[in-house]
């Protein structure tokens, strides 16, 4: 069959006007089914964009969805989001209830390797580079021995504000003057984290330890931020010692990978970073 | 492009002394025998291209720093490439977005890199690289056979649907400020699929090929995908391409009947050619099936230009 130019013209306009009515009904509903309920779930708890990152709105279109900051995790905290997720698909997030951000790259990795920086770094390096000229200053003669990247480190995961944890006072096993004896999250729970007692400086598998306690206290033990963030206080009239978060809390999750309980008695509320723009 | 040689007026059929096969002093039969299958380019090409999609499977897996990311975005020895359409889509989302000032050194260079890249290859990418391109190939045998045995019958459509799509998709982009196409984008979906894990979009993925087997061959990338339309715009100019020999040409079509864009060898008819030499256009994906099918070596991968030099 043998177009004419005619007919040919005349049924570009007709699949093309298929086509843009299409295009309006995916975008539509995309953009809808996403500002509705896209947001709402990146707010769950436990449900945490990786450090470093800016505002949801712009995060959704600038992430460019390549999975650098996956690949370079050393722990594999960092997941991209299937449809199912409710999340925008391909994004990164942290599910700390599964695998934490233990901050064991030391570096903010993720962050760094952000080609379109919706994983931001700018706060990091500023804080990284403040903190080794207070060192300095404060110790004035210079040490041939000091490392500067411990200062730093320091100061750039202290930096990092995923979220804040919070304590279900319900659940919590300090909180009834329980102690903890055994394998917080059983013999097959997959999850790595370097701790802070850790001999080897590396992630090794949370169901390889076996803890002790008198009274519950891992998710202060375990932080990888330390007394900033969350410390056993004696509270109550009989001043028995109960965690607290402290504004120091990254977010990193750590301490609700290994709380012993049924459902974590210490969650994760995601906050959005301050954009940088 | 501006000077197109398709306004020209054709140069008239070749008579019979000037066929090739009459001036190596052989039948037309014995010159258009069907040659031993070689597939060289094709076996070449598909290496590279499951080459490339496994390198990155490898990077991830054992934690190499060669090949990292997916195909949406990625960081080859360090250097970063950021496929083309996505950063559109970022840059026009962040343009009127007040975010313009903030996309990264990285991103104008992965931007920039591919760009150049396609100005200099066009389409190369589409038949070289590109994941879903190779299933598609095998779709379209499959819809090949079913059409040859009458089981289903071809539809077609206008190669500039394209175009509405890549222009749509701008569009759904700004009015969403979400990069919706991605979600639907099967480039990105099989790359990442290969390399972090099934993503459910795969059943997605699955209805195209149905759809592609079944009722419009290769619509995904003639019609709709605005990924190689973007680098059919770009690479118009394309140095990269296949180079016709109207004189080596015994007007069999055997190439045409090859092509995966079968409208960029239009000069390979009888009668239509208006140069002695032509070269394809920017659709092509310069796959190779042409070159290897060809009796006479009439078609060949140059660069443009080099035998000046």
């Amino acid at each position: 069959m043998k177009e004419t130019k005619e007919s040919s013209r005349r049924k570009f306009i007709k699949s093309a006007g298929i086509a843009l009515a299409g295009l309006t009904l995916l975008g539509g509903g995309i953009g809808y089914y996403k500002s509705v309920d896209g947001p709402k779930f990146t707010r769950k708890p436990n449900f945490l964009r990786p450090p470093g990152a800016i505002d949801e709105e712009t995060f959704v279109y600038a992430c460019i969805k390549c999975g650098l900051c996956v690949q370079i995790c050393p722990v594999e905290a960092i997941k991209l989001a299937d449809i199912n997720k409710g999340l925008n698909y391909g994004t990164p997030y942290i599910d700390v209830r599964e695998q934490a951000c233990d901050f064991s790259c030391d570096s903010l990795q993720c962050v760094e390797t952000c080609p379109t920086a919706v994983l931001n770094f700018k706060p990091f390096e500023i804080a990284g580079g403040n903190a080794i000229e207070k060192y300095n200053k404060e110790h004035k003669a210079t040490n041939p021995g000091f490392n500067p990247f411990s200062v730093q480190i320091v100061a750039m995961k202290s930096r990092v504000r995923m979220g804040k944890a919070t304590i279900n006072k319900e659940t919590c096993l300090a909180y009834h003057n329980k102690g903890f004896n055994g394998r917080p999250r059983g013999k097959d729970f997959k999850g790595i984290y370097r701790s802070p007692d850790s001999q080897t400086g590396k992630p090794s598998p949370l169901s390889e330890k076996v803890f002790d306690r008198k009274i519950c206290n891992l998710c202060v033990t375990e932080c990888p931020i330390g007394d900033n963030a969350i410390v056993m206080l004696a509270s109550g009239k009989e001043a028995k010692l109960r965690p607290q978060v402290l504004d120091g809390c990254t977010g990193c999750g750590v301490c609700v990978m290994v709380c012993p309980t049924q459902q974590a008695s210490i969650i994760v509320e995601p906050i959005e970073e301050d954009s940088h723009v | 492009m501006f000077n197109n040689p398709k306004k020209k007026s054709p140069l008239p059929a070749k008579s019979l002394k000037e066929m090739p096969h009459y001036k190596a002093g052989i039948t037309y039969k014995e010159w258009h025998k069907p040659k031993p299958e070689t597939n060289k380019w094709r076996n070449i090409r598909w290496s590279v291209l499951i080459a490339v999609n496994g390198l990155f499977v490898v990077s991830y897996l054992f934690g190499l720093s060669i090949l990292e990311g997916s195909l949406s975005g990625s960081r080859a020895l360090g250097f970063y490439l950021i496929d083309t359409y996505n950063a559109l889509q970022v840059i026009i989302i962040s343009l009127f977005d007040g975010h313009f000032a903030a996309l990264t050194i990285n991103f104008w260079i992965g931007f920039s890199t591919i760009l150049i890249l396609s100005i200099f290859g066009g389409r190369t990418y589409c038949s070289w690289v590109c994941p879903y391109h190779l299933l598609a190939e095998f779709a379209e045998k499959l819809h090949n056979y079913f059409v040859k045995k009458k089981k289903i019958k071809e539809h077609t459509y206008s190669i500039y649907l394209r175009f509405v799509f890549w222009i749509g998709f701008l569009f759904v982009a700004l009015f969403t400020k979400n990069i919706v196409f991605e979600d639907i984008n099967p480039v990105g979906i099989i790359s990442r699929s290969l390399i972090y894990g099934p993503s459910l979009l795969l059943l997605w993925i699955g209805a195209l090929l149905l759809f592609e087997i079944a009722y419009s061959k290769r619509f995904w990338c003639r019609y709709a995908c605005p990924v190689g339309a973007t680098w059919a715009i770009t690479g118009k100019m394309a140095m990269l391409d296949v180079k016709f020999d109207l004189d080596k040409c015994g007007y069999c079509r055997d190439c045409q009947e090859v092509c995966l864009v079968p409208h960029t060898l239009w000069f390979v008819e009888k009668g239509k050619a208006t140069q002695e030499v032509h070269f394809t256009d920017s659709d092509c994906t310069r796959c190779g099936l042409c070159i290897d099918i060809c009796s006479g070596n009439a078609l060949n991968f140059t660069i443009k230009g080099m035998d000046k030099i």
